[in-house]
């Protein structure tokens, strides 16, 4: 019997058995794509949550046949872009839309309270959201959201920083991978190895194939050119063939295709596959040992890379104070809150399409046209809004793979993981052992740093190949040591594949550098804050690499913009400690950092500005939106050098085929370099209008003003050329409308004169007060001050909400997050921190201006998780009395250490 | 296709569970059905839904006793005026399930009916005393919450088959005060370390009834017992109850957990716990006491 109720005021009817969530009913059946999914219909996200009779409930946990009768509401029925809803308004005011993905949810949840409560306390918010996973925000935004949406102030404010498409993501319009609709679809699954390590003996398809639904399946005889990516991972195969080893679970073996999610997921067991089980380790240890298992490289081993200068022995001899200690981190899972998700088609020019959430669309169309054995040219891959990244989205399995199936298939077909396979199969961070040794003289003047970092890449490069580089330098901080010998070697294990995860190898690498620091200066009785300062790196100075570095720097000032917040805090816990009966304790802990932003790979980066025929104002550029706000940034940055309003700027960001190479995004390079290009583009675009316009005005370029609309005389508002006119006129003269900007560094450093990466640093610290139930080890953060150069801040909201996201970030690995190869299965036992767990925050933007900027920017979007965990670690040792090395410092980590066991 | 059923009494309810033998299954919120159903943990033809049989979504609050139907979230239950100030173990019990969107939906008795060791609904539900009222094909009759685990995950009561229709539970005399203390990974939207719900009964300045209940410390939630012996006739205070403590501490046998945590550091905190949920119980059981002295002074 059809089942029929209320959804957004308007009647539905639906077919679908009642037993099936109304999630599903909602998405496919109903085509509200609002509502999202980011988790196996468990539960365990919140992205889902609608309103069933005003109540909010979790959509994937709600049977249809449940609703019958009754009134739901979601995220589509709160409001319209011309009409939005105050809670709406108020999101987007506040900055809480990051990503989007948790966005509904979040919604439908404060919606909810607000029609209950109009004056909600802090409490009651919490109580209303909790158990709404986000991965972006750290969760501060979201309250101050909900705080603004009760008690909005007479005028809303401004809304320069307001985010390009937030409207969209407020509504339910933005349209995510798994919102596309596309005639004819098809579904891929993948079958994956149930063992960490085993030989692949036969693979039988005939069965499955043969299955109702079934469309084709795949293995790696259908590769038509290279079964694999190696400029991205060396020896990781598309497929797995028969006769070859898959090395972690989850390692792809074949891909099956059907008309429905359903009909491949059930097919996918009818494939045969037959293994030789072979020994496995996910210990570094263990695979580096003499007789270790082969598994991948040599002896195990992907990479090694050092740095050296100094003379380490007598620098180490000077040193009254030594602390020698090994530092362990966990495998850390990216935690997106939409999963991987790819949509291939073909093309109106019959390109192999691919469209999917990813940070250098240029760089996937090469990785698809060598696996497919085509020209660049027949590939175009597409960034859509996409929900999360913090570097998972780097991986170039999933385009490869749905491209594999396009060009057989000719059809568009769709891979979505299962959140199981996303912690099976995607990228994780590097689990790190870091052997450290550093000394200081009796005064507190740091001699040297030796250190051995083993990372853990599991089980096929990723990337891992360039992870020594980036942990040894980032261990050095940006401190003066008179001798360094510090090394890294990434080994190759059977845990699931490790690969790019915001900060890419250095937060792992900065935990133990600070942690040690701070042992050593609790032995030296100083002060963490003066220490550091005493010790900081000067401009023009040898750093720990070796030669000095090259922009600006500003850990000085953001040490002194920590200072006030530090002993505020440190007075708190004092008094707080003075009450308490001993149960309770709180402390203080410290940490700073440097972090190399910019990446290398070309120092010369394009973008277009073009004024369109029909007098509009585009910038092209490619600087993926996963959720951190370049879209924003960019249009803000476009429209600060055209000096016209934001809404004038158009932006085409990140398709292959429309846009030039900006290079990888990674190590918050995107608004240095990127943001650069785009701001020379818009200007000489600019430039070139005003030109033109004087022509037809007869008025000297300079007595001329560029507006949204068109150019005038300064002074004199009626003489005036609409951009239709000026475009028409471009036309007629044959200039073109399209000028390039380049920001280029190749000049400032000349090839052969620089190293592998170009030393730009921004620097920043952290002070968190922690309180620890030395009872039962239970650790909470109470707060959490940062101070971060950024060089020059672009978006205000959006700079602070990186920041508040990354300590969140950080804190969930500093307490409670940790992937366990084959037993971590979902969000139930993988322990993202949810929104009680937050701290009180304080964000100070410091601006030393970069002197290779032409905006004065530097990256931002790392380096703040950078120091969080360690200041974090170092409060709880400090609260506890006991050095914890080893995190998550879990209730049983604590306890264990405060009872003095191993 | 599954069979959506709304029956409108109990008796409507037996019927249709009577008529598919064993393949119709009882429906409140469904938090824990619908994945069973997806994990092909049960594949039931007819789903029937006890949550619009009228009465079934009341609290009752009588004078010896609190009933609460089997159709009552534990949003309900958190939000129930008397419950907040004189069963406060029981509001923050149904306030750690899951997450507010859970709780929304999720029940006190569909809790119970999953029986995992360490629920936060069975822990504080045997801490209370609680019986839940069975009906089958038999008729009705009232099951001791101590009696109803079988095992992790199972329960003695078949949703198959039968119907828990309310949790009931006595409301002592006497002054009384009951605790809650939780340890998770995080806040919320996971199971605990370990949970524990503590009811204390005082007169005369002395614990005349204890009873301390705990998860995950054994297969099925668990009471001990001698540490509630030891407390009566005590006087309320930190020395008692950190022996008691200690007692809880000999009689637990936890397991380990990769996920959580192992079972060394389940028996070395769960001394504070206990403490924690006594102290938190005498405190409320003392204010009763102060409350009824100066109604009889006043």
């Amino acid at each position: 019997m059809p089942i029929s109720f209320t959804v957004n005021h308007r009647p539905a009817t639906t077919a679908a058995d009642p037993a099936v969530p109304l999630l599903r009913v909602l998405r496919e059946e109903l085509g509200l794509t609002g509502t999202k999914q980011g988790c196996d219909e468990e539960g365990e996200c919140g992205a889902c949550t609608v309103l069933l009779d005003g109540q909010p409930v979790r959509a994937c946990l709600t049977a249809v046949g449940k609703v019958a009768g009754r009134t739901v509401l979601t995220v589509e029925g709160l409001g319209g872009a011309d009409h939005l809803d105050s809670v709406q308004e108020a999101f987007i005011a506040a900055g809480a839309v990051q990503c989007g993905y948790c966005t509904p949810g979040m919604l439908m949840a404060a919606k909810a309270l607000l029609d209950r409560e109009p004056n909600p306390s802090e409490i009651d918010i919490l109580d209303a959201l909790d158990g709404h996973l986000c991965r972006c925000t750290g969760y501060a935004s979201i309250i101050r959201a909900v705080k603004l949406a009760a008690a909005p102030p007479p005028t809303i404010p401004s809304g320069a920083d307001r985010r390009a498409d937030s409207v969209d993501k407020v509504t339910g319009r933005a349209r995510y991978v798994e919102d596309i609709p596309m005639p004819a679809m098809l579904y891929a699954a993948v079958l994956r190895s149930p063992h960490p390590h085993a030989r692949l003996l036969t693979l039988t398809t005939d069965r499955a194939a043969q299955m109702p639904g079934v469309v084709r399946v795949f293995t790696a005889a259908d590769i038509p050119g290279i079964n694999g990516f190696p400029s991205y991972s060396q020896e990781e195969p598309v497929l797995t063939p028969v006769g070859q080893t898959v090395r972690m679970i989850g390692a792809p073996v074949a891909l099956l295709v059907a008309q429905t999610p359903q009909a491949a997921a059930a097919a996918l067991k009818n494939i045969e596959a037959n293994y030789e089980v072979l020994p496995h380790t996910y210990e570094v240890d263990e695979a580096l040992d003499t007789g270790a298992y082969p598994i991948a490289g040599t002896k195990n081993i992907l990479t090694t890379f050092q740095v050296r200068h100094g003379d380490i022995d007598s620098a180490m001899g000077s040193a009254a104070e030594v602390v020698a200690a090994r530092y362990e981190t966990a495998y850390l899972a990216h935690g997106a809150i939409e999963r991987e998700a790819v949509l291939g088609y073909l093309d109106d020019e019959s390109r192999i399409t691919v469209i999917g959430g990813n940070h250098e669309p240029h760089n996937q169309q090469g990785y698809i046209a060598d696996v497919l054995g085509l020209q660049r040219e027949q590939v175009r891959v597409i960034q859509p809004p996409t929900g999360g990244s913090f570097g998972s989205r780097q991986d170039p399995w999933p385009f490869v793979a749905v491209g594999l199936m396009v060009y057989h298939l000719r059809q568009p077909v769709r891979l979505v993981y299962t959140r199981r396979e996303s912690f099976d199969a995607a990228p994780k961070r590097h689990p790190y052992k870091t052997d450290i040794r550093i000394g200081a003289t009796r005064d507190g003047r740091l001699t040297a740093i030796q250190e051995n970092i083993l990372a853990n890449t599991g089980a096929y490069d990723s990337g891992g190949q360039f992870i020594p580089n980036f942990a040894v330098t980032a261990s050095g901080g940006p401190y003066r040591w008179q001798a360094v010998d510090a090394t890294a070697t990434t080994v190759y294990t059977n845990g699931c594949k490790a690969g790019q995860f915001r900060g890419f190898g250095t937060s792992q690498a900065v935990f133990a550098t600070e942690c040690a620091l701070d042992e050593l200066v609790q032995r030296l009785r100083m002060d963490p804050l003066e220490f550091r300062l005493q010790n900081r790196l000067l401009q023009g100075e040898r750093s720990f690499l070796g030669y000095p570095v090259a922009d600006s720097l500003g850990f000085e000032q953001a040490l002194e913009a920590l200072r006030p917040h530090y002993d505020a805090y440190s007075a708190e816990a004092k008094a707080f400690n003075e009450e308490s009966d001993g149960s309770m304790r709180r402390a203080v802990g410290l940490a700073g950092m440097w972090y190399r932003f910019g990446k290398s790979g070309t120092l010369r980066v394009e973008a277009y500005a073009e004024l369109a025929r029909d007098g509009g104002l585009v910038i092209y550029c490619s600087a993926p939106d996963y959720g951190q706000g370049t879209n924003t940034s960019m249009n803000q940055i476009a429209a600060a050098a055209l000096g016209v309003p934001r809404e004038n700027v158009t932006l085409v960001n990140a398709d292959s085929a429309r846009v030039p190479d900006s290079g990888i995004q990674g190590a918050s390079r995107a608004t240095f370099f990127v943001g650069g290009a785009v701001s020379l583009a818009a200007e000489n675009l600019k430039n070139a209008i005003l030109g033109v316009a004087a022509e037809m005005l007869d008025v000297a370029p300079d007595q001329l003003q560029l507006t949204g609309a068109g150019v005038t005389a300064t002074g004199d508002p009626t003489r005036l050329v609409t951009l239709v006119e000026i475009a028409r006129e471009f036309d007629r003269i044959g200039k073109s409308r399209r000028l390039a900007g380049v920001f280029d560094l190749s000049d400032r450093f000349p090839a052969g004169m620089r190293p592998e990466y170009l030393p730009l640093f921004v620097t920043g610290a952290q002070v968190a007060q922690v309180q620890v139930d030395l009872r039962t080890g239970e650790a909470r953060v109470v707060r959490v001050a940062a101070a971060h150069d950024v060089g020059r801040v672009v978006n205000r909201t959006d700079a602070r909400g990186q920041v508040e996201g990354a300590i969140v970030m950080g804190l969930g690995a500093a307490l409670m997050e940790e992937y366990l190869p084959g037993e971590t299965t979902g969000f139930r036992n993988y322990y993202l921190p949810t929104i009680k767990a937050i701290p009180q925050m304080d964000i100070v933007l410091v601006e030393v201006p970069s002197i290779f900027s032409p905006l004065g920017v530097k990256g931002l979007g790392e380096a703040p998780l950078l120091p969080a965990t360690p200041a974090i670690i170092n409060g709880i040792s400090r609260a506890i009395g006991v050095r914890l090395r080893t995190i998550p410092a879990t209730p049983e980590r604590v306890l264990a250490a405060i009872l003095g066991k191993p | 296709m599954t069979t959506y059923c709304v029956p409108g009494s109990i008796s409507e309810a037996l019927e249709i569970l009577g008529r598919y033998d064993g393949d119709a299954l009882i429906i409140a919120g469904g938090t824990d059905v619908l994945p069973d159903i997806r994990k092909g943990k049960r594949s039931p033809r007819c789903l029937v839904d006890i949550t619009h049989i009228p009465g079934l979504d009341q609290i009752t609050v009588a004078r010896e006793y609190v009933e609460v139907g089997a159709a009552v979230t534990f949003s309900a239950l958190a939000q129930h005026p008397y419950l907040q100030s004189h069963v406060q173990a029981l509001v923050d019990a149904a306030a750690a399930v899951g997450s507010a969107d859970i709780q929304n939906a999720a029940t006190w008795a569909g809790n119970l009916v999953q029986a995992l060791p360490a629920a936060d609904g069975a822990v504080v539900a045997l801490a209370l005393e609680a019986q839940v009222l069975v009906h089958d094909k038999d008729g009705m009759r009232g099951l001791p919450v101590a009696r109803l685990f079988a095992g992790p995950g199972r329960s003695f009561v078949d949703p198959t088959r039968q119907i828990i229709t309310a949790v009931r539970f006595r409301i002592p005399e006497r002054p009384w005060g009951t605790g809650w203390r939780r340890i998770g990974r995080r806040d919320s939207l996971v199971l605990p370390i370990l949970n524990c719900a503590t009811v204390l009964e005082l007169a005369g300045g002395h614990i005349i009834r204890a009873a301390i209940a705990l998860g995950p410390v054994a297969p099925t939630p668990f009471r001990a017992t001698a540490a509630e012996e030891f407390l009566i006739g005590q006087p309320p205070g930190d020395e008692a109850f950190a022996e008691a403590a200690r007692l809880v501490q000999r009689e637990s046998n936890p397991r380990s957990s990769r996920a959580r945590a192992s079972r060394e550091y389940r028996l070395a905190a769960l001394p504070a716990l206990v403490l924690d949920a006594l102290t938190l119980a005498s405190r409320r059981a003392q204010e009763k006491l102060e409350l009824q002295r100066r109604e009889r002074t006043g």
